[in-house]
């Protein structure tokens, strides 16, 4: 039995650690632990500060998956305060979710994820020709053959497309090769690159990825370019509570948002959907069914299989609030609510609702401490977040010293991160989550889909005739996990697309309208009020609360993706998200856990929130307290 | 492409001589702020390295700086990997983890020692002895002052490691500072921004990759060419300021016809950055342009001068025309002392902050607000 320490985890936003206790005789993982080592705070100071501002600290949480902490924030103040924004201000918004989720996901795939998979070594074998003739074969293999709607038809071809040239890819070994032959490895220095798992697909895939890591690098900064027209500036655009800052006007030469604006936005956006239907899409969908058809690599499900969670998002139009349950009733992807036991199968799985008021009763979602660095007046009882006490307790590592570890105890305390739990249960968030609630929802006859819901199923029926697997096999898995990030980004696109033929349409109706500014007055607002903002962020359903008292924020608090993914075990919930998966993954070399670093990036893990430092009366704790849901950037859905 | 040359391959097929190269090396050894006797290294590197070595550490962050330093049009991000620097060190684009990272950091600071550029993103947390930010079992700050004695150079990417950034906000619960807080003794680059624009932080690379030297820098230790100007003075909507011509609130008919946002809270005239000259996307637009008033994300302590979205207070000053109110009517002299009035306001804002700790009574928080 060996155990294993990987710290610092790469290819993350954050810090991570992960410890294994491997056999390695078998490979078996018999126990494993997610440790996120860092928290900052930013709760704590958002304290006493105009709730009007809370969006640009939040957004501060992370700056992989920029603007979903904004966009949470800006939601739980406008819900607090009951401001319905403008119709187009909430086209806007669903454009720069959409925006950021497309880029968010290729980016993730192409250059935190392929190198799990992709090996420059091996690219340098690659046959140029051969390259070129798999890359024509996979583009005509793997195309899935959906589309979303689209009114406004801008796009004439294909605006960016996979160079199919032998002397294209000759280029590009050249350059790895002089790379390699130079000493200087840079980004690819150091690396287990000797470990079988990259033989597993030939080296002209290699090749071939290795030059799509490079395009993309040099192209995904165009995929945002709606934050922007709309926001000023990428990471961390610019929000008002209210709407959007971004005037629209036809009549104003100097107009923030006006025809030509529209157009940067709108290339954009053509771009977004080449992108990911020649590139994202073909290339992951390839490496998939190697994986899965010819080598059988179907591990790493973890909780997919048995509890997942989602909140829902792209609200089709304006709406009034979201704890009175107005926003769940007009949204294009209502992945909101609970499956448990999807790996039993699509019809067997159990479906529960979570709507309006369940965001704010106190037994629906709750924290535990138990192997969080914490302590809780009550031992052993759960706290809603609006209830949350967040006294820390660093206890140490089990081995080594307080500043320098050698070990971290699994038995005792060793997270920032604190266990929040849905109904008593730890539950898995993110692009596979939400497959899973539409797949189950749609299929079980529980609701009529929408497009983006149709093309979300359609994609999962097409994917399992390719791999002869159902869905419920191959989505429960680190592959299935990954490849649902994928498919996503061409629903995202599409999105992204719909909501900008909205915008034009209503802007051409005569309504300019960005921002509703009846309450923007503190003087306007109720001595004391409090909201939830919700969203689907890139890494799963994010959640910000926030209690506003005398026009200032009494308390605020963020439940994030990655603590739903990256949290430690707990006696009775069981297993965190990351730890599940890890445990039902088989590693190969124990001191080369490249399967382990392949199973943590398909959550694409994101640990930079931090904590807060009050209790539930607002005073100051002696030591560091961590709010339990922040302790890792949730907003990036990481 | 071709390989880059060494700085002393390029100079011989010039046919400039040995001799002058030595001299230009003892000249980059001074401007590199190193001890003359690094000289030897100095030459070392110009003979043999071709790409200079840049280490990345992160601290307190959000990632946020990579993120824009990827979003870079000009060099592109793969041209700035691959062929103007060698990025040995990097948790978000490293293909390697854990210990044989943790391993080839050591080897990279042995085998360049002196040579290469630490770039660092995040502040530095020193409550507790730094474990509120552990990295491989360590603290943040003692793995950056093991790293930063045998750098070159260090660069502080970011507002975080600029200034302490977010976290360093009242109260501060953390004890968050400042790269140069804790690094003593090494010519430090200041490039903040909440986060930087993307070609500012490729440039201050693309600068060091090409000329060999520290760009010339403002007594805060910013490189000048990026933060030699206010975002006031490069504005495209300065005429409105100057003209008296402002946004009064959100939507309304100012904001739509691009006027000035100075009464919606812009502190574009207090904060040093590029936004208004070179833009984001390379011209595309800032947040100025995009509607939003400037929340000076690049200024010492601009977390601590909020709400971010209201006026900063009007400061009675000696001399009366700084009623910004009046701005218009005496174009430019009262604008240059508004300027000024939002320095002096801005600095006064930050001391009358209310701390969070320790809780004042209500009506006094009040007061300090209005």
């Amino acid at each position: 039995m060996k155990r294993v320490v990987v710290d610092p985890v790469t290819r993350i936003e954050g810090h991570l650690r992960v410890e294994l206790t491997v056999d390695e005789t078998t490979g078996k993982v018999q126990d494993a632990l997610s440790s996120g080592t860092a928290w900052r705070g930013i709760e704590t100071i958002l304290k006493g500060r105009d709730p009007r501002d809370a969006w640009a600290f939040t957004q501060r949480f992370c700056g992989v998956c920029t603007t979903v902490h904004a966009l949470a924030s800006v939601r739980a103040v406008e819900d607090a305060l009951g401001i319905q924004i403008p119709k187009n201000a909430n086209y806007i918004r669903n454009i720069m979710a959409a925006s950021q989720a497309t880029q968010d996901h290729l980016v993730h795939f192409y250059h935190l994820h392929a190198l799990d998979w992709v090996s420059p070594v091996e690219a340098l074998k690659a046959d140029p020709v051969g390259t070129a003739s798999i890359q024509n074969a996979i583009l005509s293999k793997y195309d899935l053959g959906l589309s979303g709607p689209v009114e406004f038809d801008t796009g004439a071809y294909p605006k960016e497309f996979p160079r199919a040239t032998p002397s294209f890819f000759k280029a590009v070994q050249d350059k790895v090769k002089k790379l390699v032959e130079s000493g200087q490895l840079g980004i690819f220095a150091a690396h287990w690159w000797d470990h079988p798992d990259y033989r597993l697909l030939p080296p002209e895939v290699h090749l071939m990825a290795v030059a799509h890591y490079l395009t993309m690098l040099d192209r995904q900064r165009e995929l945002v370019a709606s934050h922007v027209v709309f926001g000023g500036k990428n990471p961390h655009p610019q929000y008002i509570v209210g709407g959007m800052p971004c005037a629209i006007s036809m009549n104003d030469m100097n107009a923030p948002v006006n025809t030509a604006r529209l157009g940067v936005v709108d290339a954009s956006v053509n771009l977004g959907i080449s992108a990911v239907n020649y590139f994202d899409l073909p290339d992951l969908r390839a490496i998939g069914d190697i994986d899965v058809t010819q080598h059988k690599v179907v591990d790493g499900g973890g909780l997919a299989g048995k509890c997942v969670r989602g909140y829902g998002d792209f609200p089709e139009d304006t709406y009034s609030g979201i704890a009175n349950g107005d926003y769940h009733k007009r949204l294009l992807l209502r992945c909101q609510g609970v499956v448990e036991n999807f790996a039993a199968g699509v019809m067997a799985a159990k479906f529960t609702n979570l709507e309006g008021k369940d965001y704010v009763d106190p037994e629906i979602i709750t924290e535990n401490i138990e192997h969080s660095w914490y302590t809780y007046p009550q031992a052993g009882k759960g706290l809603h977040p609006f209830a949350g006490v967040t006294d820390p307790q660093f206890t140490g590592p089990k081995e080594g010293t307080k500043t320098n570890w050698k070990y971290l105890d699994e038995k005792g305390k060793y997270s920032w991160i604190k266990t929040p739990v849905w109904r008593g249960r730890t539950a898995e968030v993110g692009p596979l989550a939400r497959y899973i609630v539409v797949y189950v929802k749609v299929k079980q006859g529980l609701m009529q889909p929408t497009w983006a819901e149709k093309m979300m199923v359609d994609q999962v029926d097409a994917v399992s005739k390719v791999l002869g697997a159902h869905a419920h096999v191959w989505m429960v898995s680190t592959v299935g996990r990954t490849a649902c990030r994928g498919l996503e980004s061409q629903v995202m696109a599409y999105v992204n697309k719909y909501f900008l033929d909205k915008l034009i349409k209503n802007i051409g109706a005569g309504d300019t309208a960005t921002a509703n500014m009846e309450k923007f007055e503190p003087a306007t607002w109720p001595k004391e009020a409090r909201g939830v903002g919700l969203h689907e962020a890139p890494r799963g359903a994010l959640g910000h609360w926030i209690q506003i008292k005398d026009g200032l924020t009494a308390n605020y608090q963020a439940v994030v993706p990655t603590t739903w993914n990256g949290c430690p075990r707990d006696s009775r919930a069981g297993y965190g998200a990351y730890e599940a998966s890890m445990i039902e993954t088989r590693v190969k070399e124990a001191d080369k856990p490249l399967e382990i670093l392949k199973v943590i990036h398909s959550f694409d893990p994101c640990i930079a929130c931090a904590t807060h430092l009050f209790d539930t009366e607002g005073n100051e704790k002696s030591v560091a307290h961590s709010d339990p849901f922040l302790n890792v950037c949730g907003g990036c859905g990481k | 492409m071709e390989k880059r040359m060494t700085m002393w391959e390029s100079f011989s097929s010039r046919g400039i001589s040995r001799r002058t190269f030595l001299k230009t090396c003892s000249a980059l050894t001074v401007l590199m702020g190193l001890p003359f006797t690094d000289y030897k290294k100095v030459v070392e590197a110009a003979t043999k390295q071709p790409l200079p070595v840049v280490v990345w550490l992160h601290g307190h962050e959000c990632t946020g700086c990579d993120e824009a330093f990827i979003r870079s049009q000009s060099p592109l991000a793969s041209d700035l990997l691959l062929n103007l620097i060698s990025l040995e060190y990097s948790d978000t684009l490293s293909a390697s983890s854990g210990e044989p990272f943790e391993k080839h950091l050591e080897s990279v600071i042995k085998q360049y020692d002196g040579k290469f550029i630490l770039a660092v993103e995040g502040g530095v947390p020193l409550a507790d002895q730094g474990i509120s930010c552990m990295i491989g079992g360590k603290p943040f700050v003692d793995i950056l002052k093991g790293v930063a004695q045998h750098a070159a150079a260090v660069i502080e990417y970011g507002s975080c490691a600029a200034w302490g950034g977010v976290q360093a906000a009242k109260p501060n619960p953390t004890g968050s500072v400042s790269v140069s807080k804790v690094v003593a003794g090494k010519p430090i680059i200041k490039v903040p921004g909440c986060p930087p624009i993307p070609e500012v932080m490729t440039g201050v690379v693309m600068h060091l990759a090409l000329f060999g030297q520290i760009p010339p820098l403002d007594s805060q230790g910013r490189p000048k060419q990026f933060f030699g100007n206010r975002i006031h003075d490069t504005c495209y909507r300065r005429a409105f300021f100057d003209a008296g011509m402002f946004a009064e609130r959100f939507d309304d008919a100012g904001s739509r016809a691009g006027w000035c946002l100075y009464k919606l809270g812009c502190r574009g005239p207090e904060t040093y950055n590029s936004c208004g000259n070179m833009r984001w996307w390379n011209g595309l637009s800032y947040p100025i342009q995009s509607g939003s008033p400037c929340i000076g994300c690049s200024s010492d302590g601009f977390w601590d001068n909020g709400p971010f979205m209201e006026r900063l207070p009007n400061i009675v000053t000696p001399n009366s025309l700084t009623n910004a109110d009046k701005v218009g009517a005496v174009a430019t002299i009262a604008a240059m002392v508004g300027v000024t009035a939002h320095a002096v306001a801005s600095s006064l804002q930050k001391a009358k902050y209310p701390p969070v700790e320790p809780p004042k009574d209500e009506e006094q928080e009040k007061e300090d607000k209005h």
